[in-house]
């Protein structure tokens, strides 16, 4: 136990002493729009009802009441929001080239004002919509909210670049 | 909270880009303080004295209601 105790003591000090802002480094952003916007375009694809290639595969599922058992499963949606999370996360939690405090606080601000904006999307689902298209909407809804913040974030770095007095 | 930060690089002759590069951050920050959108932090505003060769007071003043 106290054992556990030292070592996040010993970890947070290394942490602070790195001044971490738990951010990627700058080229983890390249990679990430990289593989978010063809990853975009194929969930549009999808979602109109294209058909997608047939990736039927044994895959182990863990199943509430009996445990796990091992199922057949198409993984093309599987695989696609994997995909679609890291690209976010990695084009979304990257440094800037310059990351500094001003940018920090854009960053700070633009995830709020995300949160916020998701979060009344969600009342709204929930209020007006229901059965399945609640469902359908609460599958795009983990994607929204860094969505949400890349539109903001860029649009706001972007403003700031060209605005002039 | 006014800065004199425009004023101070006009008479140096340095572009915003110029003075970013100087002190280490974006050119984004720099601007948004030419236009009174953002308020330094005590590090950046001694190092932007430090390097027009002013006191802190000089180029950051107080307005009414801070």
């Amino acid at each position: 136990m106290y054992n556990i105790l030292y070592i996040c003591f010993v970890t947070n000090k290394y942490l602070n002493k790195m001044k971490t802002n738990f951010l990627f480094p700058n080229y983890f952003k390249k990679i990430g729009w990289v593989i978010l916007i063809p990853v975009l375009l194929i969930d549009l694809y999808s979602w109109f009802g294209c058909p997608m290639p047939d990736l039927n595969v044994t895959v182990l599922s863990v199943c509430i009441p009996h445990g796990f058992q091992f199922i057949q499963n198409d993984i093309a949606d599987e695989i696609l929001t994997v995909l679609t999370i890291i690209a976010t996360i990695f084009a979304a939690c990257s440094k800037e080239k310059i990351e500094d405090e001003f940018i920090s606080k854009i960053r700070l601000e633009s995830l709020l004002w995300a949160v916020y904006i998701n979060y009344g999307l969600l009342i709204i689902n929930t209020i007006f919509f229901y059965d399945t298209d609640f469902l359908n909407i609460m599958i795009y809804n983990m994607f929204t909210l860094l969505l949400l913040f890349l539109l903001r974030f860029n649009y706001v770095l972007y403003k700031s670049k060209n605005l002039s007095a | 909270m006014k800065n004199t930060i425009r004023v101070e690089r006009a008479i140096k002759n340095i572009t915003q880009e110029d003075l970013a590069n100087k002190i280490g951050v974006s050119r984004q920050t720099i601007n948004a303080m030419e236009l009174n959108k953002y308020v330094p932090s005590t590090v950046l505003s001694l190092k932007i004295a430090r390097l027009f060769g002013k006191k802190v007071e000089e180029i950051f003043i107080l307005e009414k209601g801070d």
